[in-house]
Order: C-alpha cells, then sequence, then structure tokens
C-alpha cells in the first residue's frame, strides 16, 4: 500500500531510471533462476524435490493449452466471487455499522461462518448447485467476503465523531455523512481487505475445482498431485502465481488511482 | 472492531448467542419440516446426538488439528514479523523481498499443500508447515504495512531527540503497527485452522480433515457435521483467545 | 465512482452467474435430446476411455442423450451426487461403496459393473520380510480406506491374521515410501499404481498378492443411477448403456485413438502411463463372467461375495438386499453377443 508509494517515491524522474527500475525485479528474477537452475545440477537435487526451472518451463510450453485454459477458467471463477464478495462485504459493513442490533446478532455468525472448512463448504455448494462455473464462484465468494467486512468496519470507526457532528450541524442526512464521510475514510482499509480478498477468492476457486471440474488451475493441480508430476505441481503454482500477482496488482492499480492520499510515508 | 467488544458486553454477547439460536432453529426446521435425508442436510439434533456419541475420538482428532494450527500459527507469526522487520531495517532489501513475497503469496496457499506433502510426508510435520506458511505471509505483509503507517514528522521529531535506528523502531514503529499487525494475527487465526483442515484431507494419520474426509466416504454425513462444528468452535475459541489479547494489550487503538 | 463501479461490477456478476446457474438447470429443449450427466470416480484417465470415446464419437448422440462428463475426485462421493441428482449417472467406487450407501438408505441403484474382479493388488519386494499373506503380520501397511482397506482385512482374515495385528496406516499419494523400503506393503490398483512402482522398482523385484487367490472379490467401478431415474425413465438409462457399451468396445479396439482422446482432455497426463492403463482396464472388464456375457454384467455371485464380509466388518449393519441394490434388467437388454469384445 503505502509501501508501493514509496517505492514509486524512489524511481528516478528520467525515462531511463524509470526504465531501469522497471526492469531491476525482472533481472533479479532471471538471476534467481539461472541461480536456482545451477544449484539443482550441481548437488543432482531429485526433480521429485526440486525441479530445474528449465524443466518446469518446458513443462508448460509442452502443453500450453491446457494452462492457459485452466487460467482463464480459474480467472473468471475468481473474479465473479471476488466482485460479489466485496460489494457483500460493503453493503453488510454499512448495514452493521447502521443498525448496531443487527450487527449484535449477526457478526458472531459471519466470523463462524469463515471457521467452517471452504473444504467443507465446497461440498455441500456442489451438491446443491451442481458442476457449474457460478459454484466455483459461490466458493470463492464465501472466502472473500469477511476481510472486507471487518476492514470496512474498521475503517468507518476511524472516523472522528466530531467530522460526523460537524456534518449533521451543517444538515447532513445519513445518506450523506455515509457517502463523503464514511465511505472514504474507509477506503485505505477496504483496499487493505481486498488485495487479502482477491488471493482469498482465488483460493476458494482452485479449492472448488477440487470438486471434479473439468477445466482450471486446480484441476490441474489435482491431476499433477495424483499423478506424481511433481513438474506438473510446480507448473501449476507457477501459473497461479502469475495470476495471484496479477490481480494483486490490479487492485493495487485501483488503489493508486482511488485513494490518491495513499499512506503517510 | 474492539469497540464491538467494549461497550456492554453482557448484552452484545446474549445478543450474539440469540442470532446463533435463530440459525440453528431455522436449520432443525429446514432439516426436520423437509424431511431431508440426512446426507443433504441432517437436523441440528442429530448432530450433536452424534457428536455425544461420538466425542472421543472427535476430541483426539481435535486435539492433532489444534495442535499443528497453534504450532504453525505461533512460528508464522514470529516468521512473518522478523522478516517484515529487518525489511524495514534494511530498505535496499524492500525492492526484492517485497515483490517476492508477494508472487509466493500470490500463489494459493493450497497449491502448496501436494509438494509440502510429498516432502513431508503426511504427519503433523506437513501440516504445521503449511499452517507457517500461509500465516507467515499475512502476518509479514500485515506487519509491513503497520511499520509503513508512521507519519514522517513522528520520526522527524524522535530523531531530533537523538534516537537511533532501534529506537525509532522499538518506540514509534512497532507500537503505531501493532494495531494492524494484531488485526492481521486475528484474521490469521482462523486461516491456520482451516489450512490444516484442507491439508489434512489431501493425507494424514489423523485429525479433524482427515474425520471428514473418512466420513464423506463412508457416508456418515452426521460425523461430517459434527467435525465441521468442531473446527469451528476451535477456531472460534482461537480467534476469541487473540482478541481478547487484543482488547487488554493494545488498548490505544481506536477500534 | 466506487458505488457505481461496485454496481455494475455486482449487476454483471449477478447476470453472468445467474446464466451459469440456470444453463444447468434449463430441461432439454424441444427436440428429443436429453440432458445427462455421468460422474466419474476419479479424475479424467484411462480408466474411463470408453466414456469419453463414446462421447467424442456421437454415441450418445446418437441415442438422444446430450451427455456432460463429470470428473469425480478425492473430495467426492459419486453415491451422493447420484442420490441427490446433481448427476444422473455415476460411475462409483464398487460393490463396496454401493452396499454402503445403500445401508445408509441412499436410493441409488447398481446397473452394471465394469471391472469384474477385484482390480487392486498388494505388493511386496521380493528380497523384504514379506513373502506371503501371512507374512502381513506386523509388518507395515499401507493402504486406501476407501475401500481397499476392507479388502485387505478379509484377506488377512483368512489365513487368520487380526487386522489389529499388521501396522495399517493410511496410503500417501506417492509409491516413493514403498520404493525406498520404508513401508513394507503397498496397495495399489492394476492399472495406476502398478506401473509407477513396476517402473521404478522392477517387475521382477516384486511379489504381487491377488484377493481372489485368498477367495476375496471385490468388483469395482460400478455404474448406477438413482432409484427415480431407474423408474421414471428406463429407456434413457438402456440407451446410456448401449452407447458406452459401443464406446468401450471402440476404446478396445482401438486403443492409440482412445488414448488420444483422453490426453486431448487432460493433456498433462503422462501417455505410457495411459496406455498401459487401458490395456489393464480392458483385462480387468473382460474378466470373469464378461468373457462370456460381455462388458458391464452384473455377476450375482461375485458381487454377493462382498455382502456378508462387509457386513462382518460393520461397514454396514446388515447383509444388504442384493436384488434391490442391483438390477441387470437394463444391461441384459442388451444381448452378450453385442456386448462381447
Amino acid at each position: 500500500m503505502s509501501g508501493s508509494i514509496a517505492y514509486a517515491a524512489n524511481l528516478s524522474v528520467t525515462p531511463a531510471g524509470r526504465i531501469y527500475a522497471a526492469v531491476k525485479p525482472i533481472l533479479w528474477l532471471a538471476v534467481g533462476l539461472l541461480a536456482v537452475e545451477v544449484l539443482v545440477m550441481a548437488f543432482e537435487i531429485r526433480p521429485y524435490y526440486l525441479p530445474r526451472p528449465s524443466a518446469i518451463a518446458s513443462g508448460i510450453m509442452a502443453t500450453p493449452g491446457a494452462y492457459l485454459a485452466g487460467l482463464w477458467r480459474t480467472f473468471l471463477e475468481t473474479a465473479l466471487g471476488f466482485l460479489a464478495g466485496s460489494v457483500f462485504g460493503v453493503v453488510m459493513a454499512v448495514v452493521f455499522h447502521r443498525w448496531l442490533a443487527l450487527k449484535e446478532l449477526f457478526f458472531p455468525l459471519f466470523i463462524v461462518s469463515q471457521t467452517i472448512p471452504v473444504i467443507a463448504f465446497g461440498a455441500v455448494v456442489v451438491l446443491w448447485f451442481g458442476n457449474t462455473l457460478f459454484a466455483k464462484a459461490v466458493i470463492s465468494f464465501y472466502i472473500s467476503f469477511l476481510p472486507v467486512t471487518v476492514n470496512t468496519l474498521l475503517g468507518f470507526s476511524s472516523v472522528d465523531p466530531r467530522q460526523v457532528q460537524l456534518m449533521r450541524s451543517f444538515g447532513a442526512r445519513d445518506g450523506q455523512i455515509l457517502r463523503r464521510l464514511y465511505l472514504p475514510a474507509a477506503l485505505p482499509q477496504l483496499f487493505v481487505a481486498l488485495k487479502l480478498a482477491s488471493s482469498l477468492a482465488l483460493v476458494g476457486a482452485i479449492v472448488g475445482e477440487w470438486f471434479g471440474d473439468t477445466t482450471g488451475l486446480g484441476v490441474l493441480l489435482l491431476q499433477a498431485m495424483y499423478n506424481e508430476n511433481v513438474v506438473g505441481i510446480w507448473a501449476t503454482i507457477v501459473v497461479s502465481a502469475c495470476l495471484g500477482m496479477g490481480l494483486y496488482s490490479l487492485v493495487s492499480f485501483a488503489e493508486r488511482k482511488i485513494v490518491f492520499w495513499g499512506g503517510e510515508q | 472492531m474492539t469497540a464491538f467488544m467494549q461497550t456492554d458486553s453482557a448484552r452484545q454477547i446474549s445478543r450474539g448467542i440469540a442470532g446463533a439460536l435463530l440459525v440453528a432453529a431455522v436449520w432443525e426446521i429446514c432439516a426436520r419440516g423437509l424431511n431431508l435425508p440426512a446426507y443433504i442436510l441432517p437436523s441440528v439434533t442429530s448432530i450433536l446426538a452424534g457428536m455425544a456419541g461420538d466425542l472421543a475420538s472427535l476430541l483426539e482428532a481435535a486435539r492433532f488439528t489444534a495442535t499443528e494450527s497453534f504450532a504453525g500459527y505461533a512460528i508464522g507469526c514470529l516468521v512473518g514479523m522478523a522478516a517484515a522487520i529487518l525489511v524495514t531495517m534494511i530498505p535496499s532489501a524492500r525492492s526484492i523481498v517485497l515483490p517476492l513475497a508477494t508472487a509466493i503469496n500470490s500463489v494459493p496457499v493450497v497449491a502448496y499443500s501436494p509438494l509440502v506433502l510429498l516432502w513431508f510426508g503426511i504427519g503433523m510435520a506437513s501440516k504445521i508447515v503449511m499452517v507457517a506458511v500461509a500465516v507467515s505471509f499475512t502476518i509479514f505483509l500485515s506487519t509491513i504495512a503497520g511499520l509503513d503507517r508512521v507519519d514522517r514528522k513522528s520520526v522527524d521529531l524522535i530523531r531530533s531527540f537523538g534516537a537511533g535506528r532501534l529506537a525509532v523502531l522499538w518506540r514509534l514503529r512497532l507500537p503505531t503497527a501493532l494495531p494492524l499487525i494484531i488485526a492481521g494475527m486475528r484474521v490469521s487465526t482462523v486461516r491456520s485452522v482451516i489450512v490444516a483442515i484442507v491439508t489434512e484431507m489431501l493425507g494424514a494419520y489423523g485429525g479433524l480433515g482427515w474425520v471428514i474426509y473418512q466420513a464423506v466416504l463412508q457416508i456418515d454425513f452426521v460425523k461430517v457435521w459434527a467435525a465441521i462444528i468442531v473446527a469451528s468452535a476451535i477456531s472460534l475459541a482461537f480467534f476469541g483467545a487473540i482478541s481478547f489479547v487484543e482488547r487488554r494489550y493494545v488498548f490505544w487503538s481506536k477500534a | 465512482m466506487l458505488n457505481r463501479r461496485n454496481i455494475l461490477a455486482a449487476f454483471a456478476a449477478a447476470v453472468l452467474g445467474f446464466q451459469g446457474f440456470t444453463m444447468t438447470a434449463l430441461p432439454a429443449a424441444a427436440q428429443d435430446v436429453v440432458n445427462a450427466s455421468l460422474r466419474l470416480k476419479w479424475l479424467t484417465q484411462a480408466q474411463f476411455a470408453g466414456f469419453y470415446v463414446a462421447l467424442e464419437k456421437g454415441y450418445y448422440k446418437e441415442e438422444g442423450i446430450n451427455l456432460t462428463i463429470n470428473p469425480g475426485g478425492p473430495n467426492l462421493l459419486t453415491e451422493n451426487l447420484v442420490a441427490t441428482g446433481a448427476d444422473t449417472f455415476g460411475l462409483s467406487g464398487g460393490t463396496d461403496s454401493v452396499f454402503a450407501a445403500r445401508d445408509k438408505g441412499m436410493p441409488i441403484v447398481c446397473i452394471g459393473v465394469a471391472h469384474q474382479v477385484t482390480p487392486f493388488v498388494f505388493v511386496s519386494h521380493k528380497d523384504g520380510p514379506v513373502q506371503t499373506v501371512a507374512d502381513f503380520k506386523g509388518k507395515k501397511i499401507t493402504t486406501w480406506f476407501t475401500g481397499a482397506n476392507h479388502v485387505l482385512s478379509a484377506m488377512l482374515s483368512k489365513v487368520g491374521i487380526d487386522p489389529k495385528d499388521a501396522d495399517i496406516q493410511p496410503q500417501q499419494v506417492s509409491v516413493t515410501p514403498f520404493v525406498d523400503k520404508q513401508v513394507d506393503v503397498v496397495t495399489a490398483t492394476r492399472y495406476n499404481e502398478l506401473y509407477v512402482i513396476n517402473q521404478r522398482v522392477g517387475k521382477d523385484n516384486l511379489n504381487l498378492f491377488v484377493p481372489e487367490d485368498s477367495g476375496v472379490s471385490f468388483p469395482r467401478d460400478t455404474l448406477i443411477v438413482s432409484e427415480q431415474t431407474a423408474a421414471e425413465k428406463p429407456e434413457l438409462v438402456e440407451k446410456f448403456l448401449r452407447a458406452s457399451v459401443k464406446g468401450w468396445k471402440d476404446a478396445f479396439a482401438n486403443e492409440k485413438e482412445a488414448i488420444d482422446i483422453i490426453m486431448k482432455i487432460a493433456p498433462t497426463l503422462d501417455r505410457a502411463q495411459q496406455e498401459f492403463m487401458l490395456s489393464e482396464v480392458k483385462t480387468l472388464m473382460t474378466a470373469g463372467k464378461a468373457s462370456t456375457d460381455g462388458l458391464f454384467t452384473i455377476d450375482k455371485d461375485a458381487v454377493g461375495s462382498a455382502n456378508g464380509l462387509l457386513a462382518q466388518y460393520g461397514v454396514i449393519s446388515k447383509p444388504v438386499d442384493l436384488d434391490a441394490a442391483f438390477n441387470p434388467s437394463f444391461i441384459d437388454k442388451i444381448p452378450a453377443g453385442e456386448r462381447r469384445l
């Protein structure tokens, strides 16, 4: 969050400096991969433990269609679940903020719902909704909404009551106070939660695919695991990492655009 | 969130229980009224009866899962916080470690479970490793976010009093970061139990996830729900414990 | 801006979600085509080649069935999905899981048995301490607690060993512990793990213990439908079986093509292993009564032998009514000549 702003602040203003800064992590990644390749060969580590990066790359290249199809499918499930979860999370936070009685009645249950292992929940969901994209999105939704609610409430509570009084003294109605004071105040916290929720939604989608799906990264992972295909497992991990990073970057990008006042440092 | 716990806890607790009872009542009515077979949704009373009958084995499984969760959680918190403090102390490491940590964290933790199971076997060690990995990244990112929150002016002020780097860390950054760190720790409690259970379902000698897996295959859905309830209870207790610590010791956090 | 974005997103999500949901709920259109699904017992592999061949070559479509094949997995129980109507047909674990389901009151019925003999064997090292079933006593044995454990218990009791006298543990995904000799006896399906073990240890360095040699038989890979489907749509069941038989015969006649089809659906599989799998499955599916009566024959004797055993181990509360659980009327409608290879 603010770390990325600090990072951006360190970027040089000149185009050359900017290019170098963008390329630096990639360079480090390349160096790191090369080091791993050499180490695995030098110590003759069995592929069972750690295959060479080149083996993983060729594994992906051998059947790129499967990974791309899986990537796309998992992305759709995640995106749906994440969006639904975020909206629901914010709405519930507003509801709980407004009506304390509802909060006291149901917020503990929200927390309890999260303690139900997603695998158990997933089994039930698949029974009810069948083998559809919708079912996997439901699982994603289920895992991702709570952090959004919790953090939005946290953000709401950081508002200075005197500011609320001030606005009321100007004749502002509840809805206006919500929109102009509470929601913007909650945005920084909300985005922390959204970043977490994006990765949780991805977990939900992948675990959801373990319930007999036809395509998806979770399916590839399961197949690789049960065929003892360690290269396949790593390949799927790499692709999942790309998807996860992509989602995280999207949310961070949105954050930088929306929460332009960022952190303090 | 702490405000939620502070004011009038008696009323809140009773309201919370009321909400739970309400849901339980609706569940029972649906299960009995619609005459749902056990493999779709057993009634609350039959689950409770099943729990009473299986209590010994459920508690044994609970012990397994709880141990894996707590151990992994403790290790994860320590590693995560230590790494975050290190990165803050050594700014140049930041541009490498942060993207790397984000990348590793982007992989759903469950994706590592096949690897961890292959490497560490199906004993408790693999579950503890999985929980530690899952928790450490959340704590790492929360701690970094918290440490970054510090107001520049406060840092300058305390520096002007001659405070060295370590003092700045200890007296300013850490206390300011504590609310966010504890928030991360709170969320991680439930995650740690879930990760332990998910990993157990892929292979274990015991534990609630293993019980659920077996019970599904034996078509004993009462046992599945009983195990789920026990798992939830453990998560809640864990969550409550950390919330309690937060309330007592992080008293300055506004929420 | 935040609100507008969220509202748009929510709307999009709702529309997409609803569409996905209704696509499964919509009944068949005005034509005579019926929508149905087949739930497999595991992830896509050559073990199910015949069904995929039938789908690819349009045999189901010819019979007026728009079939979707859903893979199974470690977290799914086919009986459950068929009983609740989530799937029309299921290829489930085996006679043991059918018994267990019927015992728990699940309204499913078996309409055909694929593997006529027990598909798994127990393997030990030739140069190890286990040379006969009697040697299992006190040794470290890994098995799956999804049915294979009952086979093991039955084999042990036939030589007078109490299962508690052997160190029986859940089997990992990997056979590496056995290869590394940390485990004395490992359970292997003929078509899957055995391939890997043969590759890594060498066929000649292994002892195989076949359940049938100990007088224990658990036919597996049972085709099931719900009682409701069997009663209300018998023609659908018969057509499904007919198309499936055709697909399997085709798969066994053109093994290479069948594997091509499987590889297309699950490209990350190991082709050599899949070819081995298909040839082993062929042996299993044409063993016993299937050699005379054809594929998917329900041999009541073979099936019934497990009944008493399972009751003995408390897997089922009492022996199951075989006639209610196994209904050969549908498969018998297809003449043996058509079902034989």
